[in-house]
Formats: structure tokens, sequence, C-alpha cells
């Protein structure tokens, strides 16, 4: 979310007034930035970029094999701290047939004790989008990152139920990550394919919770050949996670960098961005409907694989009597299935852009959110192990290309809080995974299998939601773009979020170009109404 | 594609685990004869006992009622949870099926079937957990089916229960690790971040 003045020469800027040839100036001037290595001294300011960018200085391509910075760099150090957060969030979810031995738990306390690992993180989203508005995506991650890694180590500590809990209360804070991720790369890729590269950071990232369904069991198991007690093994387990975290927070700080042009603390006191009120942002976000709309179909497409992670594993081994180590396998089947499952969903979300618009994006969500609702439900119905893993892998398509799509339209709720929606959408997830496992898995009133299919019907109707979603410019499910010409504009939805004082300003200007760069929104009527909106942009005070 | 041969290969098993498993389904505990085994099991002393520091001492012999001991050929003891101890704990439920039943998970010995009195002196695991418990002793023929069986406890299993203590896996080592470990990541993030406010400080007084 960058509040970067460009204003092209225009009159009434700022006193930092700044145009894109200063830019490149200080950019060479050796700061201590010292990632822009480049001192070309070129007028192109794009010309340093190892992926060809947009007007934003935003990536226009995706190119996962590469590290250049600051583009893709940013976006794998984003995925791995989130990919390592869910490792630790859901590690102790296989150990807990050692950690409930060790601990004298009931259900109740381990169902209590999987909401509690959940829960932190609604708080933290929350915060997170203005916590990366505030101090950048780099000191976001660290800071979850290296502040929760104590709570990870404190594992060793755990004598009772009470204070599971409280460990797993604490570690789940940094679940925000998710946020910082999906933040760090709004900002360093453009609209076009932001839901791919957002379905492959979050998906990537999601499959932490599968993976740490393998790796916490053969940590355990090896501490144990050691010649540690089980009791003391799954202590010495917890250490791998936090090292992990420790690590990922400090590569993070040395190899990453905020925005395309640099780092925010570096920017924001040269005056290249300017910090833009909490309050404000805030205010915004609650003010648009779109956010509560996301905020609940979120929590019913990951809120549910949340859920999943800290469920299956052992409705698969007490369902079908398997052994620890094959539920666990199963378990991680669920939660690996990310790693082509979202990307696949922010990549359909893309696609159908291209031909449909904004349209195309809102109904390929509620096909895979309904769809995964639906296989949630054969899941609880499925009696026989094959049928059961069968109907499990198809709802983990369903329900994480879902996540992948929900992505593909967050982008474009709001351009000034971006953070913030962002943030409120990933709470939601989270508020939705307490509220599923609370209502559904945490009483004996209903067997397991009958919480899932409940859990599954649920979903597809929550999913409905979706048709609500309407943008003036671009129509929702059902209704096209409004026909007032005014308000059939991006920019006029999007400069909508600033006042008029504020226009004056120019503050503005960041909105203004996104509007333009999200034209293509439109689907394949882009191309004639392209060329007669450039003129708007000119002229800031005539909106 | 290496995801979904992994998939197909875990379907497999599983099948092969579950058609496996289906000639034992029917052998239920009701079928067992009770009581065939005199069993009592001695604590080393009175209250809670300690895991890893307490002991047993198991005996076991023939009772004067038994009827189908021609076939006994070994005799499996366990230690197994009182009811007290399975309340909301799905997971050592008692069930009728002797596949599903997880009364007794902990084996204590097993040893070949002899006509007169048997005893052992078991101490107690480090891996016990917390709760009530009573000992149970298996009579299982030639093919490993149990066929009988006797227990220190009555059948409702509230009499002659003792109580364990769990071990609590914490070590003073690695709560000084613990501690170590996060301040240093509490600390490198302050450093971070303190140096980084400093240098763009000076950037902006240049």
């Amino acid at each position: 979310m960058a509040h970067r003045n460009e204003e092209e020469g225009s009159i009434g800027t700022s006193m930092h007034g700044v145009t894109a040839k200063e830019h490149v100036f200080s950019f060479s001037d050796q700061g201590e930035d010292a990632w822009s290595s480049h001192s070309v001294q070129s007028d192109d300011p794009t010309a340093k970029f190892a992926l060809p960018v947009d007007s934003e200085h935003k990536a226009k391509v995706f190119k996962p094999f590469s590290f250049a910075k600051p583009h893709m760099r940013a976006f794998h150090l984003g995925w791995i701290s989130f990919f390592t957060c869910f490792i630790s969030t859901f590690a102790a979810a296989p150990l807990v047939p050692i950690i409930r031995d060790n601990l004298n738990l009931t259900k109740t306390d381990i169902g209590n004790a999987g909401v509690a690992s959940v829960s932190g993180a609604i708080f933290s989203r929350l915060a997170m989008g203005a916590v990366c508005d505030l101090l950048g995506a780099r000191y976001g991650t660290a800071f979850l990152l290296m502040l929760s890694a104590p709570a990870v180590f404190s594992m060793s500590f755990v004598a009772d139920a009470g204070g599971y809990l409280s460990v797993r209360f604490m570690i789940g804070f940094c679940l925000a990550t998710f946020v910082s991720c999906s933040y760090w790369t709004s900002v360093m890729f453009t609209g076009k394919i932001i839901g791919l590269v957002n379905g492959c950071a979050g998906g990537w990232g999601d499959m932490g919770g599968g993976v740490t369904q393998l790796l916490m069991p053969m940590v355990f198991h090896v501490i144990k050949v050691a010649g540690a007690t089980p009791f003391t093994a799954w202590r010495i387990a917890f250490f791998v996670p936090g090292f992990l975290q420790v690590i990922m927070g400090i590569l993070v700080l040395t190899l990453g960098q905020d925005l395309p042009d640099g780092n925010l603390s570096t920017l924001q006191k040269k005056g290249d961005v300017s910090k833009d009120k909490l309050t404000k942002v805030f205010w915004y976000a609650l003010r648009n409907y779109r956010t509560y709309v996301l905020f609940i179909l979120y929590g019913f497409s990951m809120g549910i694989e949340m859920t999943i992670n800290n469920v299956i594993s052992e409705y698969f081994f007490d369902r079908f009597q398997l052994k620890l180590h094959t539920a666990g396998m199963i378990a991680a089947s669920f939660g690996m299935a990310n790693f082509f499952a979202r990307p696949i969903g922010g990549f359909a979300s893309d696609m159908s852009a291209r031909f449909f618009g904004m349209r195309g994006r809102l109904w390929t969500l509620w096909i895979l959110q309904t769809s995964g609702g639906l296989f949630c439900v054969w899941l609880g119905r499925a009696t026989s192990l094959p049928i059961a893993i069968l109907a499990m892998m198809l709802f983990s398509f369903g329900v994480q290309a879902a996540c992948g799509a929900i992505y593909g339209v967050v982008p474009f709720v709001s351009r000034r809080s971006l953070g913030i929606i962002s943030g409120l959408t990933g709470a939601g997830g989270n508020f939705g995974s307490g509220v599923t496992q609370l209502a559904f898995f945490s009483s004996s009133r209903f067997h397991t299998a009958d919480g899932l299919s409940l859990m599954g019907i649920t979903s597809m109707i929550v999913t409905l939601l979706v048709a609500f979603i309407h943008f003036p410019q671009w129509g929702s499910m059902f209704l096209g773009p409004t026909s007032d010409g005014r308000k059939s504009k991006e920019e006029h939805y999007y400069a909508a979020e600033w006042t008029e004082e504020e226009k004056l300003k120019g503050l503005h200007e960041g909105s203004l170009k996104f509007a333009e760069n999200s034209r293509s929104e439109r689907g394949k009527k882009a191309a004639p109404d392209g060329t007669s909106t450039p003129l708007e942009n000119e002229n800031p005070a005539d909106v | 594609m290496s995801i979904y041969k992994i998939i197909l290969a875990s379907f497999l098993i599983c099948l092969v685990i579950q058609l496996s498993h289906g000639a034992t389904k029917e052998r239920l505990f009701s079928d067992l004869e009770k009581g065939a085994l005199e069993v009592t099991a001695k604590p080393s002393r009175q209250g809670v006992l300690d895991a890893g520091i307490d002991k047993l001492s198991i005996t076991w012999k023939l009772s004067s009622t038994a009827k189908k001991q021609a076939n006994f050929t070994t005799i499996k003891v366990k230690l197994c949870y009182a009811p007290v101890s399975q309340v909301d704990r799905p997971w050592r439920k008692t069930e009728n099926e002797l596949f599903k039943d997880k009364t007794c998970p902990h084996k204590i010995i097993t040893r070949a079937y002899n006509k007169s009195s048997q005893s052992f002196k078991y101490t107690l695991e480090r891996d016990i957990p917390t709760g009530t418990y009573f000992v149970r002793a298996y009579a299982v023929d030639a093919k490993d089916h149990e066929v009988a069986f006797g227990q220190s406890t009555n059948e409702a299993k509230t009499t002659n229960v003792f109580s364990v203590q769990a071990i609590s896996g914490r070590h003073k080592s690695l709560d000084i690790a613990s501690i170590c470990f996060s301040v240093f990541s509490v600390l490198a993030l302050l450093v971070f971040f303190v140096n980084e406010k400093r240098k763009a400080k000076l950037e902006q007084s240049k």
C-alpha cells in the first residue's frame, strides 16, 4: 500500500514534492539502502528492477524460481515466514496423543486448546494491517516471528491443561504473518497477477499445517531414539519450530525490503511516503460492507481448513482404527494439497477476471467454496477409508482454492485501507475456525463425523453471501455495473475514500494510479473504455 | 504428479490394512472367560505412586474355576485404566470388540503359561500417564487370540485400584535453554529495530 506522491509535476504538490527524476537521484546516492546497488544513472526509474514493473513499480510478472530483489525476494521471505508460523501453530496437533498423557488432558481440554490456538490470531490479524502500514511489511513479519518464538520455546515449561492452552494461545498470534505476507506481495505485485501471487504465497504458507503433521512426529521420534523419554522428547521437539522462527526473522530483516523502492523508514524520512492516519484507514475499512462479507466468507474457507488441521488426524485415528503415523500421513495430505490448490484458486480467479472481470472472480469463488462444503458433507458421511480419503482430498482442493479466490477479490475492495481489510479478512478466517471448532467439535453432543457434515452444510449456506458483493464499476454475480456515468468509473470508487481536503493535497494520487491499473477488472470490455479515462488522472481536484 | 502417487499409495495401504483387520473384527471381550486367572497387584508403598520410581508386585495363577486352560499358551499382563481415568477421554474407551478396546494399552510382561503361581516386580515406566489403574492378565492361545483373562480388581473395576503420578517431563536444562533462546530472539529484534531507526535519522539529517 504505497502512499507515494508521484505527481507528475502538477501544481499544489507537497513541500517534499518528488518527481520521478528526483527519486532516482536520491537512490543512486549512497544511502544506507544497501539493496539498490544498481548505480545506474538512468532516467528510467524502472530500469533498475529485475522484473518488468508498472507505474507503481510493482512487478508485472511472477517468476517463482527467481530470488531477485525486491519483488521475488519479498515473495519468498513472505511465504516462508508464514509457512514457519503455520508449523509452529499446529505443531502440537500430531503430538497430542503424547501430550495428553503427559499433561493428563481431557477431550474438552484438547478441544479448548485447539480453539485457543486459532483465536489469538483474530486480534493479531486485525492489528497486522495497521502495523504493516505503520512499520512496513518487514518489521511486521519480524515482530511476529521473533516475539512469538519465546512462546514456542516455553512449551518446555507447560505442566497442565491451563499452561498448555495459554501457550497454544500465545503461539497462535503469529498466524498474523498471513496478513504481513499478503500485504507484502500486494505492494510488490500488480493487480493482474495478484490472485496467482497471493494464491501461491498463501497456499505454500498454509502447507505448513500439513508439513507439521509429518515433521513433528519425525523430530519427536529422532529425539526419543537419541535417548529422551517421550514426555521430555516432545518438549525438545518444539525447539525446532522455535529455531526456524528466529532464523526466518533474521533473514527477513537482513534480506528483505518493504517497498519496491526501498524500506519504509527510509522513504518516509525522505518524504517519499506519507504516513496515513490509522483512524481514517480503519474507518474506511469499517464503512465498506464488503469487508464484513469477506470476513464471514473467509471464516468458512480458511476457518474450516484450520479446524480440519486440528481435528482430522484424531478423526481418522478413531473412526478407522489407524495407527498414529498413518493418521498423521493422511492429515498431512490435507494440508499439503495447499501447494497447488490455493495457487490454482488464485490463478482461476485471475483467468476468469481476464474474460469476465470481477464477476468472473466472484463466480469462481462461489463455485469453489460451495463444492468444498459439499465434499465436507461427503467426508462426514463416508464409512469406508478409501472413500473418506477421496472425499477429504476433493474437500481440501475446494476449500483451499476458495481461499486463493477470495484473495483475488480482496485487493480491489479498497486501496486506502488495503492493509486493514486484508487483516480483517484474515481475522475472519481465525474467527471462523474458532466458531466451527466450538460449535461442531468440542462437545459430545454429536459424533465428529456428524460435526463434519454439519460444518459442510453451514459452509454452503454461508457462501451464498458472495452474491452480495457488488462493485458499482464492475457489477456483481447477478447484476451488471451501474449505468451512472460518473459512478461507473474506477476512479470514483477509489477516490471516494479520500475527503476533499485530502484530495486537494493530492494524497489520493496512489489510489488514482491504482484505479487506472484496475481497469483490467472489467474483463474483455476493458479495451474500448481504457482510452477515454486517462484524462481524468491529470486533474486531481476534479473528481 | 508425485503427490498423486503418494496419495494413491496410502489409499492402497489403508485398504490392505483394513482388509487384514477384517479377520479379527468379530472377537469380543464378552466372549472371554472371566476370572480364569487370579491376579494381584500390590504397590510398593501407600499413596500415589511415582512413575519411573515405584514398583508393583504382581502375581498371577490359574483360578480353580478356570475351564479353558488347555488352550493357554502365553500370559500377557497389562496395566489398565480404571473407569475414573476414562472419563472425557475417548482414546481410552472400553469397547467390546477386542481390536478396538483401548482399556489396557500398557504392556507389563509376557510369559509362557505355567500352572504354578507366577510373580513379577514391575517398575512403573516413565511414559505411564497420571491416572488410576488396575492390572489385567490375558491368557492367549497359540493363534495369539485372547481366550480368558483375570484382573486385580472386581468386575466394576472399583476395588483395589491404585493411582500413579506421571513424570513431568520437564528439566532444568531445558528451561534454561528455553529462556536463553527466547531472550536472544527478542534482543535480536530490538537491536535491528533500533539500528535501523538510527540509520534512518542519520539519512534525514544529511
